[in-house]
């Protein structure tokens, strides 16, 4: 899958769980800081990208994951 | 559209159908585990809650609840050996409490502890009855086939709806399986809370706010799988009236915390008993715990110490909680909590639920069991003496109503039959020729009043005319 593509599916999955616009969705766009997410629509939000890029995110890996880009480059880098 | 008072037929009305729970308190199935009293004891660290108190309230046909959390503090080689402690404490308690009672004994075990799969392979491998999962969400990683098989329910213990959806869809997915239960901690327990500071006095996140949602929020689950799925809720339950409250709320059941520490088999210390009995309302006060929580406590020295800055010192026995920054902290809060048990209130603090101030003194688990049963039944007469005058009330008006609307309808008809008789003693014709005759008269007198007041109006303008013209010397 081409980065783009990655990065859309993502936005996608964000606006789903996060209630977020996409609009308002770029690279940096932290989940936490800018999307106000609280701890379980992280969890939520994790549980959606393993299903739509089947795999599997160990908890240690979820911490690292805080911003639209770390999502991307960790789904590009599996 | 046809209406008949008839239709609202109230005789057929039993007051024992509407009232159908009685007065004694529902039992409590979880799994394959029926309660005679539907009192979950919550979980209480350090050691507040071990084999004593839990034994007392399964005998008493509740749910004893032994907490898990750094329950090697009871070892004496905690300091050394902690995990290893943790797992002895943990099964000799369960172990004792098996021995004491055949009722129903559960473990509390936190998801963010970082043994957490050595104390729940303890309770899988001592058949415990239930393990209430809180503090996290109980997701990945879950020997669900070895918890099935020793027959251990699962209950997640949650702050919100969404919580319950997140945890019962991945259960299906992963698991094909569900929890057997939920327990809602609402924001008026002790100890550590699930919601953020800006939250516990809000009304929206208040227990009989959520309590509905969760209700709500299982029930698709249950229907799916064909299970039944208990929702207990807890915080800030303190009397037989507030479980009958929160039951009609639609909890099968009700948690409580606070209520069992002022009993004679809490595990606790008597001077950490006594805290709860001294406590005054605003003694019952919100911290900031090391864990990144907010919790609620009894306030004392020790934790005006801490607010006013004093480092207390510790030895971090081992990084017990994943969140906890240790080496940031002015405490440990595992070490606090374990002098508070063994009553050294100087060197730790007690946490306690909203209604910890109302607590007079210390009782047996079965005086306070009697108590709750008794506040219920008392609390159910109440409601339903209060339901059977409202109806008195409603039938009374309803009854005002109908003899309103049947005087009503007797003039009408009354009237209408009047007309009816002159129509038969007319003729149709006659009677209408006889209408429009008086129709016809009506019109001629407003045509009358009309040419009155026309000639009236030339009289005056021709007066007017009159005494401009005259002249007058």
């Amino acid at each position: 899958m081409e980065r783009n593509e990655i990065f859309n599916k993502v936005v996608e999955l964000a606006v789903d769980k996060l209630s977020a616009e996409k609009a308002e969705i770029k690279e940096e766009t932290n989940f936490i800081e800018d999307l106000n997410a609280d701890s379980l629509d992280v969890v939520d939000f994790v549980m959606a990208l393993e299903g739509e890029f089947d795999m599997e995110i160990p908890e240690d890996d979820v911490e690292k994951i805080k911003t639209v880009k770390d999502a991307v480059d960790y789904i590009v880098n599996k | 559209m046809k209406f008949s008072f008839d239709d609202f037929d109230f005789s057929k009305f039993k007051w024992s159908d509407i009232f159908s729970r009685g007065v004694a308190l529902p039992t409590l199935t979880i799994g394959s585990k029926t309660a005679t009293v539907p009192i979950v004891q919550g979980g209480m660290g350090v050691g507040i809650s071990a084999s004593r108190l839990a034994a007392a309230v399964a005998q008493e046909g509740g749910i004893g609840v032994i907490a898990a959390n750094a329950i090697g503090m009871l070892e004496k080689d905690y300091y050394k050996n902690g995990i290893e402690a943790n797992m002895r404490a943990l099964r000799s308690e369960i172990r004792k409490a098996r021995k004491a009672t055949d009722g129903i004994i559960g473990v509390n075990i936190m998801v963010a502890l970082n043994d957490f799969h050595n104390m729940l392979q303890v309770s899988i491998e001592e058949k415990v009855d239930i393990v209430f999962l809180g503090a996290g969400l109980p997701l990945k990683g879950i020997p669900v086939e070895a918890l099935r098989a020793a027959n251990v329910a699962v209950v997640p213990i949650v702050s919100s709806a969404k919580a319950v959806q997140l945890i019962f869809k991945f259960w299906q997915k992963k698991y094909n399986d569900i929890p057997d239960g939920v327990v809602l901690e609402g924001p008026k327990a002790g100890g550590h809370l699930g919601y953020k500071p800006e939250q516990i006095d809000d009304p929206a996140f208040a227990l009989e706010a959520v309590l509905p949602t969760i209700v709500e929020a299982v029930k698709p689950f249950a229907k799916e799988l064909g299970r039944e799925i208990p929702v207990i809720a807890g915080g800030g339950v303190f009397s037989g009236s507030d479980i009958e409250q929160t039951l009609t709320l639609g909890a099968s059941a009700v948690q409580m915390g606070t209520r069992f520490v002022a009993t004679t088999e809490c595990d606790a210390d008597e001077g950490f008993k006594q805290s709860f009995v001294d406590a005054k309302e605003d003694d019952v006060v919100l911290i900031k715990s090391p864990v990144g929580m907010p919790g609620r406590a009894i306030r004392n020295q020790f934790l005006t110490d801490l607010e006013n800055g004093a480092k207390k010192f510790f030895k971090c026995p081992y990084k017990c909680l994943a969140s906890c920054k240790a080496e940031e902290s002015q405490y440990c809060i595992s070490l606090a909590l374990d002098n508070a048990r063994k009553g050294k209130m100087n060197h730790g603090f007690a946490f306690a639920g909203t209604n910890a101030y109302k607590i007079e003194k210390i009782v047996s688990v079965k005086e306070l069991i009697a108590e709750l049963k008794m506040g219920y039944a008392e609390s159910c007469e109440t409601t339903f003496t209060r339901i059977k005058d409202e109806y008195a009330v409603a039938m009374e008006r309803f009854a005002e109503v109908k003899q309103e609307y049947g005087v009503a309808l007797d003039n009408g008809i009354e009237a209408l039959k009047t007309e009816y008789d002159k129509i038969s003693e007319m003729g149709a014709s006659d009677y209408f020729d006889d209408k429009i005759q008086a129709l016809e008269s009506v019109e001629n007198l407003k045509k009358n009043y009309a040419e009155a007041q026309e000639y009236i109006q030339e009289l005056v303008e021709q007066m007017q005319l009159f005494m401009d013209n005259a002249v007058y010397e």
